[in-house]
C-alpha cells in the first residue's frame, strides 16, 4: 500500500471519531495513533474553519487532503551570484557527488515530510510547489536566505562558518520561510519580523529533533549546531532553550539574543533585531514543549501552526498577540491543561496572555 | 578614495561583525587601492541608484549592504541586498572585506 492510499485509509477510518477523543489519542496514543489523530484533526480544523469562515474568523490556508506532491531540485551557483544556477539534483535521480546538493535534497525532503505527515500541509504552498535550492552560492558566502521563491545556500569561509546546508535545521528554517509568506505574512521587520524568524526556528528544529527521532527533554534545541567553524568557542548559532548562551568567541563576539521581555533589543540594526528577539519567543516555545511532553511536533508544533494559519494573526502582529492566539487555539483543540502550559511558558518570559479580541477592530491593529 | 561598508541582517547576523569598515584608499598598498578603484569605476557607482532593487515578497534572511565612497568632492551611499546582481558591486563588497581581514562575504 502505497503512502498515498494509507494516509486516506486512515483519514477516512478517522471520520466517526469525535473530536474530544481525538484530542486524547493524539495526548496518549501510540505515534501512529497520534500521527492520524493529529491530521484528522487538522481536517477537522479546515471544516470547523470553512463555516468559521463564514463568520470571518478561522485558519487561512485549507490543508490538502490530495496526493502529496514533493519535487526538490538543487542546483550550484559554482560560487557566482546568478540563480538558480545549473541543475545538480532533481527528485527521485540518483545522488550526485556534491555534498552540500546532498544535504540540501534530505533537509528538504524531511522539512517537506514534516509539513505533509504531521500537519498535512502538501509542500511550502500546501499545492505542491517545487521546492528550489541553490547551493556553492558567491564566494565564501557566510549565509543562507530565501530569496521569495527558493533557498539559497553559501558555502561559508572556512574560518567562521562551514557550509550553511550542514545544519538540516537550516533547511527547516528557510523553507519555513515559504510557509510563513504565504501564510500569515508577517512584516519582516521589529516583532512581527521576529515572530516571522522564530516560526522559522521553530519549525526548523522540529524538522531536526523529528529526523532523529528526539522528543523535547532529548533534543539539544540548537539552531546551527555544526555551523560554527573549528576554532570558534560557540556550540551553534542560536539556543532556543537559552537564547544568549550559543556562542562567546573573541572573533564574532557574544550571542546577542534575549531570553526575556525586559532584555528585548531595541535596535535599528537587523531590521529591528528580527535576529535577536526571536530568542523571545523562541524560548516560549521551548518551555511550552517541554512542559507538554513527548515529541514536540504533535502537540506545541501544531499549536504553532494553527496559529500561523490562523486568520487572526495580522500581519503586523507582536509577540502579545501571537502569545495569544496560541494559548486561544490551544484551548480549543486541547483544553485547559495544555492552555495552562502555554500560558505559563509566555509568563516565563514576560508576556501575560490576555483574551483573543475577535472583533472586527483587530484586523486593523497598528503597531 | 574613502570606502564605508556596513552589513547587517541574514540568517547568521552577527552584530559584532556588522560594524563599519572604513578603508582609506591612499593608506593601503597600490594594488589593493587599484583592484578597489577600478571596482568602484567598472561598477559605475556614482550612477547606481540610490537603493537597489528591494527584496521579493516574503524574502527573509537576506543582508542589507550599505556601501559610502567619498572621492574628492563626490559623495554617495548605496543600499543593496541579497543577492546582489551586479558583479562588479558583488567582488568591491568582497574585496572590501578581505582588505579589512574579513572572509569575503
Amino acid at each position: 500500500m502505497n503512502h498515498t492510499n494509507h494516509h486516506t485509509h486512515q483519514v477516512r477510518s478517522c471520520y466517526i471519531i469525535p473530536p474530544y477523543i481525538l484530542e486524547s489519542i493524539a495526548r496518549t496514543g501510540t505515534e501512529n495513533q497520534r500521527a492520524c489523530a493529529l491530521r484528522t484533526l487538522g481536517l477537522d480544523g479546515r471544516i470547523r474553519s470553512e463555516r468559521g469562515l463564514r463568520s470571518g474568523v478561522g485558519p487561512r490556508g485549507l490543508q490538502s487532503v490530495g496526493a502529496p506532491r514533493k519535487n526538490r531540485l538543487i542546483y550550484t551557483a559554482a560560487n557566482g551570484t546568478t540563480l538558480p544556477g545549473t541543475l545538480i539534483r532533481s527528485e527521485d535521480q540518483g545522488a550526485s557527488a556534491d555534498l552540500a546538493a546532498e544535504e540540501a535534497y534530505a533537509g528538504f525532503g524531511a522539512t517537506f515530510d514534516l509539513y505533509w505527515d504531521v500537519y498535512g500541509r502538501n509542500s511550502i504552498d500546501d499545492n505542491g510547489m517545487d521546492l528550489i535550492g541553490t547551493v556553492h552560492y558567491g564566494d565564501h558566502y557566510d549565509n543562507a536566505f530565501w530569496d521569495g521563491t527558493q533557498m539559497v545556500f553559501g558555502d561559508g569561509d572556512g574560518t567562521i562558518f562551514n557550509r550553511f546546508t550542514i545544519a538540516i535545521d537550516v533547511m527547516g528554517h528557510e523553507l519555513t520561510h515559504g510557509v510563513t509568506a504565504g501564510t500569515a505574512a508577517l512584516e519582516y521587520h521589529d516583532q512581527p519580523g521576529a515572530l516571522n524568524e522564530s516560526i522559522s526556528d521553530v519549525f526548523g528544529s522540529l524538522v531536526k529533533q523529528r529526523s532523529l527521532g528526539q522528543t523535547a527533554a532529548q533534543a539539544d534545541w540548537l539552531i546551527g549546531a555544526g555551523l560554527l567553524a573549528p576554532g570558534i568557542n560557540g556550540v551553534a548559532l542560536r539556543s532556543m532553550k537559552a537564547p544568549g548562551t550559543a556562542y562567546d568567541d573573541p572573533l564574532i563576539g557574544n550571542d546577542p539574543q534575549p531570553d526575556h521581555m525586559s532584555r528585548y533589543v531595541n535596535t535599528p540594526s537587523d531590521q529591528g533585531g528580527v535576529h535577536i528577539n526571536s530568542g523571545i519567543p523562541n524560548r516560549a516555545f521551548y518551555l511550552t514543549a517541554i512542559a507538554i511532553g513527548g515529541n514536540s511536533w504533535e502537540v506545541a508544533g501544531h499549536i504553532w501552526y494553527r496559529t500561523l494559519l490562523d486568520s487572526r494573526l495580522s500581519v503586523n502582529a507582536r509577540f502579545q498577540d501571537f502569545a495569544d492566539l496560541t494559548a486561544d487555539n490551544a484551548n480549543q483543540i486541547y483544553g485547559s491543561s495544555v492552555r495552562a502550559a502555554i500560558v505559563q511558558a509566555w509568563q516565563d518570559i514576560g508576556i501575560v496572555i490576555g483574551e483573543v479580541n475577535t472583533s472586527a477592530s483587530e484586523f486593523l491593529r497598528g503597531n | 578614495m574613502k570606502i564605508t561598508l556596513e552589513m547587517s541582517g541574514g540568517f547568521a547576523h552577527l552584530p559584532a561583525l556588522s560594524r563599519p569598515l572604513a578603508i582609506d584608499t591612499a593608506q593601503i598598498e597600490p594594488q589593493a587601492r587599484a583592484e578597489l578603484e577600478a571596482l568602484v569605476r567598472q561598477s559605475r557607482f556614482f550612477d547606481q541608484p540610490l537603493i537597489g532593487s528591494a527584496p521579493a515578497k516574503g524574502a527573509a534572511d537576506y543582508r542589507y549592504y550599505t556601501i559610502t565612497v567619498v572621492d574628492g568632492p563626490r559623495a554617495y551611499t548605496i543600499q543593496l541586498t541579497d543577492p546582489i546582481r551586479d558583479i562588479y558591486l558583488e567582488k568591491l563588497v568582497s574585496r572590501l572585506r578581505g582588505i579589512a581581514g574579513k572572509p569575503p562575504l
